[in-house]
Order: C-alpha cells, then sequence, then structure tokens
C-alpha cells in the first residue's frame, strides 16, 4: 500500500496529486478537501489544496483564509504571478497551503495543459496536492482530473449522489486513474432502521475500494462556519473520521467501520492484514 | 428489530434501502452499458434462447449483472440449470427424479 508515492519510476520526491470529485454537487467535496488536507498536515506531510471551481471558490471560506487572496491558480496558469505567490498558508499549520480559485474566470479559462503545469511547479515541494474539483463532469471537471495520479469519490448514501458517482468512476477509470471511495453523511441509525444504504450495500453497488466513511455530523456546519477545519476538533466524529482518511491515505490500514457491529464502531482501529 | 422480525415472518421487505438498491441496480446497468431498456430486454431474451438451447433453466432465476472491480467491468449471467445437455427438454424435465431437480447455476462471465 505505501507504494503510491513512490511507485518505483523514479518519482519518489514527487508529490502524489488526488482529485476529490463526486459528479453530483453538495455531497461534501470541498470539506473533504480541506478536511483530509488538514489532517494529513497534522500527520506532518506538506500538504496543498487546490481548489479547481473556478468561478465558485469556496475551499478558501473552509480554510478561513478568504481574506488573504492574492493571486490564485489561474494567475498561476497563466504566468501572470510566480507560483509561491499564490500559494497561502494556513493559519492553523505550517504544513497546509492553499492555491485559490479565481472568482471572476470562467471555467474553461484554463485548459488541462495548463493544470498540469500549474501542479508541475507544486510537486516538489508538497508531500499531497489535493485538487477540489468542480460537480459536473464538463471541462471543470475534466481540468481538476488533469495530471490527477489518483481520485477520491466522495458520494452519500443516496440514490442520485451514487448515480452521479458511478458515472464519475466510470469516466475516471477511462482516463487511467484508479478511484477510491469515501461516504459521506452516513446515518447509522437510519441504517439500522433499513432507510439508508449501509457501507456494504454501497461498495456493492460501485465496485471500488472504500477509502472512508463519515457519519454525518452538526459539527461539520460549525467547523465551516469558522472556518476551521472539523479535524482540529477531535471530538467530532466527522473529524476523526477524516484523521482515519488521512491515515489509510497515508498507507496505514485501518479497518472501515461498516456499522454492523453496533456502537463500537468509532474504536475500531484494529489493523487488517490484508487490504480492506 | 421490529423490521427484522416481519422481513422474517413474511419473508419480504419494505425496508426503503432495499427500494434504493434495486432502482439503483437498474438505472446503473443502463447508465454503464448505454442500452436501453428494450435493448437490454432483447439481450436477455436472446441469452436466454441461446443457453435454453443446451440446458433447461430456470428462468425466473436468470439473472444478468454488471459488475464492476477495480479495473475491469464484467458481464455476469447467472441461470439456474435444472437439466444439463436437454436434447428433449420437455420430456428429459418430465423425467428428473425430484432429489436431482435441485438447480446448478451457470455462471458466464465476461470482462466487458
Amino acid at each position: 500500500m505505501n507504494t503510491r508515492r513512490d511507485n518505483g519510476s523514479g518519482k519518489k520526491d514527487l508529490g502524489e496529486v488526488i482529485v476529490i470529485t463526486s459528479g453530483k454537487g453538495g455531497v461534501g467535496k470541498t470539506t473533504t478537501t480541506a478536511s483530509l488536507g488538514a489532517a494529513l498536515a497534522l500527520r506532518g506531510q506538506r500538504v496543498l489544496v487546490v481548489d479547481a471551481d473556478i468561478g465558485l471558490r469556496n475551499l478558501d471560506m473552509m480554510l478561513g483564509l478568504e481574506n488573504r487572496i492574492v493571486f490564485n491558480v489561474v494567475d498561476v496558469a497563466k504566468k501572470i504571478c510566480k507560483p509561491a505567490q499564490a500559494i497561502i498558508k494556513s493559519k492553523k499549520s505550517n504544513n497546509l497551503y492553499l492555491l485559490p480559485a479565481s472568482q471572476t474566470d470562467d471555467k474553461d479559462v484554463v485548459d488541462e495543459a495548463e493544470v498540469r503545469y500549474v501542479l508541475d511547479q507544486f510537486r516538489r515541494e508538497f508531500h499531497y496536492i489535493l485538487v477540489d474539483s468542480p460537480a459536473g463532469i464538463e471541462q471543470g471537471f475534466r481540468n481538476a482530473c488533469a495530471g490527477a495520479d489518483s481520485a477520491i469519490v466522495v458520494t452519500t448514501p443516496e440514490v442520485s449522489a451514487i448515480r452521479d458517482a458511478d458515472r464519475v468512476v466510470g469516466l475516471l477509470s477511462s482516463k487511467g486513474i484508479e478511484a477510491r471511495l469515501i461516504i459521506n453523511r452516513i446515518d447509522f441509525e437510519m441504517v439500522r432502521r433499513g432507510d439508508m444504504l449501509s457501507v456494504r450495500d454501497v461498495q456493492d453497488i460501485l465496485g471500488i475500494e472504500i477509502l472512508g466513511v463519515v457519519e454525518r455530523d452538526d459539527q461539520i456546519i460549525s467547523a465551516a462556519n469558522c472556518g476551521e477545519p472539523v479535524v482540529y476538533n477531535q471530538k467530532s466524529k466527522a473529524g476523526q473520521a477524516f484523521t482515519r482518511i488521512a491515515a489509510r491515505v497515508c498507507g496505514e490500514q485501518i479497518a472501515i467501520p461498516s456499522f454492523d457491529g453496533g456502537s463500537l464502531w468509532s474504536r475500531i482501529t484494529k489493523k487488517l492484514g490484508v487490504n480492506a | 428489530m421490529f423490521n427484522a422480525l416481519k422481513k422474517k415472518l413474511f419473508g419480504q421487505s419494505n425496508e426503503s434501502k432495499d427500494t434504493a438498491k434495486s432502482r439503483l441496480h437498474f438505472v446503473l446497468v443502463q447508465d454503464r452499458t448505454g442500452l436501453t431498456n428494450e435493448e437490454m430486454a432483447g439481450f436477455r431474451e436472446e441469452m436466454v434462447k441461446v443457453i435454453e438451447k443446451y440446458f433447461v433453466i430456470d428462468k425466473e432465476g436468470f439473472d444478468i449483472k454488471y459488475h464492476r472491480l477495480a479495473d475491469t467491468t464484467t458481464l455476469l449471467i447467472n441461470s439456474p440449470v435444472i437439466v444439463r445437455r436437454a436434447t428433449a427438454p420437455a420430456a428429459k424435465a418430465a423425467r428428473v427424479p425430484e432429489n436431482e431437480t435441485d438447480t446448478e447455476t451457470a455462471a458466464v462471465a465476461s470482462n466487458v
């Protein structure tokens, strides 16, 4: 599992680019990008989060950095500024940086080659570059996938989100990009009642590796209100979930809570011998 | 609890997630294959005919699945076989002793 960064192809000191995408809007891509970025940074990884949602930027809000923006991803792509001038250090961590989107341009103002160019400017300085994709499967999505080494598909356990996730997984696979799944906003009480698809149901339907499961959690809203990723609040179940997801991204093998086992699920940190 | 009990007693489910599952199953086959409902039905019908040429099968249990693994999509055709190598299907089916009517499943898998 630890081969993601050094896959033996001499790319050892280059950071891994992971696109966070979903197809459907509003399932938690931006929250996931901010939370996972912060959680990886807490583990000592140098992380750049890139807002690829040009025209509808929001990742800056999630990190509380909205009033520090000078340059953006389009400025880097068009060489209007130096790459280092456009990235903003997080208030909470010396390891976490944001490359904001432009708020005034259209999604097609940059092309895939320009996105690759931008990512290449930062690959040597960061362990992980997380690209927050816009919703949809058009140019904005294609741009966000350009240069990605792998993908994280975010879904909720709802039919429309799962259908769109399936479409996106198919598109990623046709680009040769391996996708892993985060199931967001699951409510284990509803799963117990049979009114929500379970982790296993979603995995059976989509047939891809599950990277993590995040419980529905009010703390997500308050964290967003304050512009502080939820992982800084370790009382929050969602915060704990993103911390576990970060560990899995780094190659640790931690069991996925699947609920059937009752209320102890959150304590499951047993290391598995096999890759789940 | 009550739901689980009801499920056991009546062998049916009124859980909304089961509806979600079957609706998704249906729509994702269309999304993944790009085939319309009619085309899928036609494909199914022809597959049944082909298999029936060589086997007596339980059409009720016949099922086509598009199963996606990490890097391949697999077409899984599940067909419960009542009798193998049916030369005269009707006559042969009638001759099968009861303890041999347990269905066997012929699974045909192909990567698409």
